[in-house]
């Protein structure tokens, strides 16, 4: 299985310097940091320098992602400009944010997605299984910055119109105390899983319903086990193999920023930063956030892999 | 002399026998939410395109002394910061979007068969060249790198298109060289190979036909993810840029005003929700009704 690791992490190496090497060049090509500097060239010319400089705008499009490559093996990602820090420390201060909003809304999303299977796969053709089949339906066609406006709309206008009251925050994060962090993160965390819910509970259900018609359940049931035992333990277990994949997708893209979300509610993750960076253009932190994502995104889907296989004693690693 | 045989109930042996294709629009017509949906969904589109000529006003006719104005007669779906008429543009605006969409799906559709095709059917470096290519895509999150094309190059619609058909054709590159993969070792294509068919023909007329149905179902769910993904982009500011409309720069464009006028925030949003909706119910009905071991009469 180390070998296996090994050559994953291998194999992958290539292919995340190529989309890096692409990434540079298509954000140097797109963008010129020289735009504004040009218009009042001659009293700006230090300015003007500084900046060919730190870009290195003097040289081809083609070989400037190497100078970054060179840098970031040194563990040095450059300067954002935007927001005058060092991108490294800019990665950790966001991602922490991000993380504080992403690990609750995927442990609820996870939870609720695994009751929600349950519950319809054993009500099969019920009113209630309609119903959720029904809103996982609509929850699929719902993109992430409709439901954040939604919500927004809602607890924002909506809400405290009606009862003068105006229970979450719908916009920048606040930390003061608990109770006000609670209040800025609920809405941003019930966005998150209302869009991920869905999709989880969808294929959950079918999954259940695949496993709760298969023989050794049968088997289960016909030696006297009782039907909590046969359903959590005998069926759920392997029911639940198929969805891990989905789950490290999820948790990979909600750790690397939900850009729509967070910009939504003003949240100071990842998100924002990244959309910061590409307005500015800040090229460092855009090459350091796609880095980060990058490396999650692969991290996770080896993760996943290895649960997989974990939990799946039948499958093999060679 | 009486018939041993119930003639109605020979099983399988009925007097009508029906082809691949007429099973497949039986089972699709008597899919209640895919026929309704596509009928919902020729009204959305034809209302795209045809229902601003009803009104009087232009898409970009300003008339300040009518700023944000409420649902009326006049303006069905009030005004805009600017007094333009928001029923006008949010027609103009679904169209835009719906024929972004139209042109991924067909794009995408394109580029991937093509190349999962030339993958499956050649194998070898082909392959790897092509299999590689589609990692390279999936490795990085698809919003940053949309996010980084779609700003300089996405600003039109066309650009748009391209920018979001440069990355969605690989769902289909995959099904498609699956399905080549497969049939390719197979009796008809040899036959086909033996009596001097080129590899063109073998994989146009042979293989891909084979492909159709679950190609066809792709196109189907391209549709929705474009729409949202324009919609989105738009929304954050790197899709398409004003003065042309769209369903997610409308939204963008009122974000402002979300306390005061927070229906017009969400009018345009509710025509992305249910477009995808719909399409989600067709993509449904037409995977039943082309899957051959569906038991669905």
């Amino acid at each position: 299985m180390l070998t296996y690791v090994i050559r994953r992490v291998l194999s992958t190496i290539p292919l995340l310097i190529g989309a890096m090497y692409l990434v540079h060049v298509g954000v140097s090509a797109t963008s010129d940091p020289l735009a504004s500097l040009r218009l009042c060239l001659p009293r700006c010319q230090e300015g003007y320098d500084r900046v060919v400089e730190i870009y290195e705008l003097d040289r081809s499009i083609w070989v400037r992602p190497f100078a970054w490559f060179g840098d970031a093996i040194r563990g040095d990602f450059g300067k954002s400009e935007a927001l005058g820090e060092p991108v490294g420390n800019v990665l950790l201060e966001r991602g922490l944010n991000t993380a504080m909003m992403a690990i609750p809304a995927f442990l609820i999303s996870a939870l609720l997605a695994v009751l929600l299977s349950v519950y319809s796969a054993r009500r099969q053709y019920s009113k209630t299984d309609y119903v959720l089949t029904g809103f996982s339906f609509l929850g699929l066609a719902l993109p992430t910055f409709f439901v954040g406006l939604v919500l927004q709309v809602f607890w924002g206008v909506w809400f405290p119109q009606w009862t003068g009251m105006k229970p979450f925050y719908t916009g920048s994060m606040r930390t003061g105390s608990v109770l006000e962090l609670l209040q800025s993160i609920t809405l941003p965390v019930l966005t998150l899983v209302i869009v991920s819910v869905a999709a989880e509970s969808r294929f959950g259900r079918a999954n259940m319903l695949e496993i709760i018609s298969s023989d050794y359940v049968r088997t289960a049931r016909a030696k006297g086990l009782s039907e909590s035992r046969v359903i959590w333990k005998h069926a759920l277990r392997n029911a639940m193999i198929p969805l891990v994949t989905l789950w490290a997708l999820d948790f990979a893209a909600l750790l690397s920023g939900s850009v729509i979300t967070e910009t939504i509610f003003s949240w100071p993750g990842l998100g924002p930063a990244f959309v910061i960076a590409l307005t500015k253009p800040d090229l460092d932190l855009v090459m350091g956030i796609t880095i980060l994502a990058a490396v999650i995104a692969i991290v996770f889907n080896l993760i996943a892999d290895l649960l997989y296989g974990w939990l799946d004693p039948r499958i093999r690693f060679d | 002399m009486t018939d041993l045989v119930d003639v109605n109930s020979r099983e399988g042996l009925g007097a009508e026998s029906l082809s691949f294709g007429r099973l497949a629009l039986r089972r699709f017509v008597r899919h209640r939410p895919a026929i309704v949906s596509l009928f919902l969904l020729i009204l959305m589109v034809l209302a795209f395109f045809f229902a601003g000529r009803l009104s009087n006003f232009a898409f970009d006719a300003v008339d300040v002394t009518k700023r944000l104005e409420n649902p009326s007669r006049e303006h069905p779906f009030g005004t805009d910061e600017i007094g333009r008429d928001l029923f006008v543009r949010t027609m103009l605006g679904g169209q835009y979007s719906v024929r972004v969409a139209l042109q991924v799906s067909l794009l995408a559709t394109a580029i991937g068969t093509i190349l999962g095709a030339i993958a499956g059917y050649f194998g070898r470096w082909v392959d790897t060249a092509i299999s590689q290519m589609i990692n390279l895509i999936l490795i990085v999150p698809a919003l940053i790198v949309l996010a980084v094309f779609a700003q300089r190059f996405g600003g039109s619609p066309v650009g748009l298109a391209l920018v979001l058909s440069g990355l969605l054709w690989t769902r289909i590159a995959r099904v498609v060289r699956g399905v080549v993969m497969q049939y390719k070792e197979q009796e008809f294509v040899l036959a086909a190979k033996a009596v001097g068919a080129k590899p063109g023909r073998i994989v146009a007329r042979h293989i891909l036909p084979n492909v159709v149905g679950s190609v066809l179902v792709e196109i189907t769910l391209l549709l929705g993810t474009a729409i949202v993904l324009e919609s989105t982009l738009s929304f954050l500011g790197l899709g398409v840029q004003p003065p042309i409309p769209t369903l997610g720069n409308l939204i963008q464009q009122s974000k402002g005003a979300i306390d005061d006028a927070p229906l017009r925030v969400l009018l345009p949003g509710f025509f992305v929700v249910f477009f995808v909706l719909f399409i989600n119910f067709l993509g449904d009905g037409l995977r039943d009704a082309l899957d051959p071991r569906s038991k669905r009469q």
